[in-house]
């Protein structure tokens, strides 16, 4: 090892590098600035630091790098886990753009910045300990954001994440020194071997590791944690947690997946786990009357259909649990800016009684709602359709037609949960309770921006192939 | 060319959300010129104006693939013209445009259905098409349930078309097959068959999958229910007509028995309902359940005389049926109640809507020289002719039946002693006569010239 970090390692993480250092500039910047940084300086440097992060990401795509002796993988799908993350950090600072006092704006985007750093650490992780550090960044800093809102359910979200998160991260390193002391190695391509099935000490590692997995991805039965800290976080950062940390995972579980020999039953318990989540996700979800809870539960039955996209180790399946991702991401993104839109500082707008005759107040936001719920529902001709066609056949192909009927099964009870706040909207019969935040015109554009994506996605393989190569 | 039938009217129902509320009139002309227009184009374009392009190729191929020869022209134009006539008749309170912009949105959808040559494609447009009437029944439904009812019956069935069409994909490799001579079959064809089974009976619907449909018909207003039991139903069989018939057909034959006694049951249960129930809408809807079953026993049949008669009696029965509800419409407008006990002796003074009901009732229990008894006469030769003279036999008393309950309503609405509570109402206006008169007069062109269907098809 002469050279121990050579030049193409920094051009690997220089897409981090430019998003965690932007924070130092947003902070720097907050600093000198007379009193505090006006909110949309703060957030434009934000936003400009993402947008060059992502478009440096883009021009690596399809170069690899090996960087760091295997540690930081990229080139193929993690340039489109970072991409997506970057999307969905972009579209909660615009929501920031409305909620957040505007002296902690600048503290608030840099921990984004920080956060979404770490998650895209994860993306491109290839040895244990890459993806824990990415995980504890990512984690670190959304502890914070959790606790920024001034209202006691903030700070009882931020702890209750802060304390099951740690412990879930105790049992992922925990399983991931077993994983070492077993096989002596950490990087992810050596443990998918299948020669190690016979060693027990292998099987203990990873089954702590895939429950730490599950926990970050918010599968049932480890979910417990989500539904409260979405309740209490502020709007923009459950909007970004949703995304961000299914993203960064995923990419890891992904990967793994990728690896491993075509028809290896290695992951079933994960599938079985996946399976688990789509009803339960789904019959928990009925019972919801707080739109954040209810997208809560959204994300665990969805986060399911992601990870059954995975099933039978195909790299078609890894492309479907890509498409998927950056679908879930524009349908879950563009339902949240809307309930921006609808909520005061206090965010009473997540409850799902607040958008009582919302359609006679603000029908072109009825109606976007109302497109993104039959997204998330499954409905065409959205991206969620597509999705869930390509998750069945990817599912029929492997083997796995029991998982697609699970899927079909978790969707039919979704109808009712996602129907139902589209009812309350439509209602004649309920009366208009509450008007709408006046100024968020960045939270206006990021709902166009998620609804174009939601549709064009869907025709999206009508496009050139070179246009959109989604996952690779 | 097909494009523009389904996407113009979708393009002019989203259009008319933003005029005001209340609007009626400018609502009504573009509406009908959509409509008419729909009807027009496959007429004068003299081509089955395909449009294709390629849309998935991996992990099966399928295409944006749409056209309109064949079945699918009578189903166009069926649509387009029950389309028009709706959005003639509408004439809600204050909330018209919000009707005629629902209408237009259900007819581009449904064009869709009809129109789609790729399995997956009409799955898109199958789900697509439920959604209008939802937000109908969320506006105008008397009862919080029905509209969860229609929905989730309804996308529970678009489900497992949804399941059947990717493992049928997958399988064959191709979902763009809708008219051409593609076979499937295999262990997992009865599987696949069961999928697209349960989709098109739900929306049939076949006896036992019919609860949702009564009190859906009752419930919806009158030009969206014509639209709904006319057109919408037919989804259903023709799912049967152009996917489970021609590629599935091993697995069919497997599955006839089953089908044959539920159209039987479906056919003998809506007729005896339809004799009991006193709510003028609802007489008419079992008796869809009961027409219904006529013709899911014609496909499942296999005989290609009796699928025939079964594209005659689709195209009479939604007519008929769009004839009905529309005219109970204009009742229950006037009347205020669509309880035959409460009605009576209307023909004395509105003598145009009597006669216009008269032959729509007429056509709708089987009067020779009305569109409905020549599908009728052809499906159960049909039958006979597969063999199955049971079934043909018993097929014989709900046609029975029908005079009676379709008599009785006559009977007891427009005939019998005037109900002396009631007050004196107008005649059908221009309009709204304008609004049935081409429906009737179709049903007497078909019902003398049936041949007209029957050579298209055979083509």
């Amino acid at each position: 090892m002469p050279n121990f970090i050579t030049q193409n390692d920094w051009l690997a993480v220089l897409p981090l590098l430019i998003v965690g250092g932007g924070a130092l500039v947003v902070l720097l910047v907050d600093l000198v600035w007379p009193k505090h940084a006006p909110r949309y300086v703060s957030i434009a440097i934000g936003l400009a630091v993402l947008i060059a992060a992502g478009a440096f990401a883009a021009t690596t795509y399809g170069r690899n790098y090996n960087a760091f002796n295997g540690g930081f993988v990229l080139g193929g799908f993690a340039v489109v886990f970072q991409e997506i993350i970057i999307v969905s950090a972009i579209v909660s600072l615009a929501l920031f753009g409305a909620f957040g006092r505007a002296d902690r704006i600048a503290g608030i985007t840099a921990l984004l910045l920080w956060s979404t750093s770490g998650a895209m650490l994860m993306a491109g992780a290839a040895n244990l300990m890459t993806i824990f550090l990415g995980l504890e960044l990512l984690s670190l800093a959304l502890y914070c954001l959790c606790g920024l809102a001034d209202r006691p359910t903030s700070q009882e979200s931020a702890l209750k994440y802060l304390i099951l998160s740690s412990t879930a991260s105790g049992f992922l390193l925990f399983g991931m020194a077993l994983l070492f002391g077993a096989t002596g190695t950490v990087t992810l391509a050596s443990l998918a071997s299948p020669g190690l099935i016979s060693n027990p000490l292998y099987w203990l590692g990873g089954g702590f590791f895939l429950a730490g997995m599950a926990f970050k991805l918010s599968l049932m039965p480890f979910h417990i944690w989500s539904p409260d800290v979405y309740e209490g976080a502020p709007l923009p950062v459950t909007a970004f947690m949703s995304v961000a940390t299914k993203a960064g995972t995923l990419a890891v579980f992904a990967r793994f997946a990728y690896v491993l020999p075509a028809g290896n039953k290695m992951l079933l318990p994960f599938f079985v786990i996946a399976g688990i989540s789509m009803i339960g996700g789904n019959l928990a979800m009925l019972a919801q009357t707080d739109l954040k809870r209810l997208l809560a539960y959204s994300g665990i039955a969805q986060a399911g259909y992601m990870v059954a996209a995975l099933a039978g180790a195909s790299a078609l399946g890894v492309r479907y649990a890509i498409y998927y991702l950056a679908a879930y991401m524009f349908m879950n993104l563009g339902a949240f800016a809307v309930i921006a839109l609808l909520s005061s500082e206090r965010e009473e707008g997540a409850q799902v009684a607040a958008f009582r005759g919302l359609a006679q107040r603000r029908p072109v936001l009825a109606a976007a709602m109302s497109f993104f719920l039959l997204a998330l529902a499954g409905f065409p001709p959205t991206a969620g359709f597509l999705g869930k066609i390509l998750i069945l056949s990817a599912n029929v192909n492997a083997g796995y037609a029991w998982l697609a009927a699970l899927l079909i099964a978790g969707t039919a009870i979704s109808l009712y949960a996602y129907f139902k706040v589209i009812r309350v909207m439509y209602d004649p019969h309920d009366q208009p309770v509450q008007t709408v935040r006046a100024r968020a015109p960045l939270a206006y554009a990021a709902v166009a921006f998620c609804a174009l994506f939601v549709l064009a996605m869907t025709f999206y393989p009508l496009t050139p192939s070179n246009v959109l190569p989604l996952a690779r | 060319m097909v494009l523009v039938l389904i996407l113009l009217p979708m393009v002019a129902g989203c259009a008319l959300f933003a005029l005001p509320r209340t609007d009626r009139a400018i609502s009504c002309i573009t509406g009908c010129a959509v409509a008419a227009l729909t009807f027009a184009l496959p007429l004068v374009a003299g081509n089955d104006g395909t449009f294709a392009v390629r849309w998935l190729s991996r992990p099966f191929t399928a295409s944006l693939h749409f056209a309109w020869s064949g079945v699918s022209l009578w189903l166009v134009l069926l649509l387009a013209l029950c389309t028009f006539c709706a959005i003639l008749a509408t004439n809600m309170a204050a909330q018209s445009r919000t009707m005629i912009a629902l209408l237009l949105l259900l007819e581009g959808t449904m064009m869709g259905v009809f129109t789609a040559r790729d399995v997956l494609a009409f799955a898109l447009f199958w789900d697509l098409m439920l959604i209008p009437p939802f937000f109908a029944l969320v506006e105008w439904g008397a009862h919080r349930d029905t509209a969860w009812r229609f929905i989730i019956y309804n996308f529970s069935g678009g489900l497992t078309l949804l399941l059947a069409t990717a493992a049928f994909g997958i399988l064959s490799g191709s979902t763009d097959v809708i008219g051409s001579t593609h076979q499937f079959a295999g262990a997992w064809a009865p599987w696949i068959f069961a999928g697209f089974a349960f989709a098109f009976a739900v929306k049939t619907p076949l006896w036992p999958l019919h609860t949702w449909m009564p009190v859906t018909y009752a419930e919806t207003p009158p030009p969206m229910v014509a639209v709904i039991s006319a057109v919408q139903s037919k989804a259903g069989v023709y799912g049967f007509i152009v996917i489970a018939l021609p590629f599935l057909r091993s697995a069919m034959v497997e599955w006839r028995w089953l089908i044959v006694a539920l159209a039987l049951v479906s056919l003998l249960y809506g007729a005896f309902i339809a004799l009991t129930q006193t709510d003028g809408k609802r007489i008419v809807a079992y008796s869809s359940l009961s027409h219904l079953g006529l013709i899911v026993l014609a496909i499942a049949s296999l005989n290609p005389i009796a699928v025939q008669g079964a594209i005659v009696y689709i195209v009479a029965h939604g007519l008929f049926s769009a004839a009905l509800f529309l005219i109970l419409g204009y009742i229950e407008e006037r009347e205020e109640t669509r309880s035959i006990l409460d009605l009576g002796g209307l023909g004395k003074n509105n003598p145009k809507l009597a006669g216009a009901f008269t032959i729509a009732a007429l056509a709708a229990l089987g009067l020779p020289g009305l569109a409905g008894f020549a599908g009728e006469i052809v499906i159960l030769t049909g039958v006979f002719r597969a063999g199955y003279f049971w079934p043909a036999l018993i097929a014989l008393v709900p046609i029975v039946i029908a005079s009676a309950y379709m008599l009785r309503l006559l009977q007891d609405a427009i005939n019998g002693p005037e109900v002396a509570v009631l007050p004196k109402r107008r005649d059908l206006t221009l309009i709204e006569g304008l609004a049935i008169a081409p429906l009737l007069a179709a049903l007497l062109v078909l019902g003398i010239y049936p041949h007209a269907i029957l050579t298209t098809v055979l083509r």
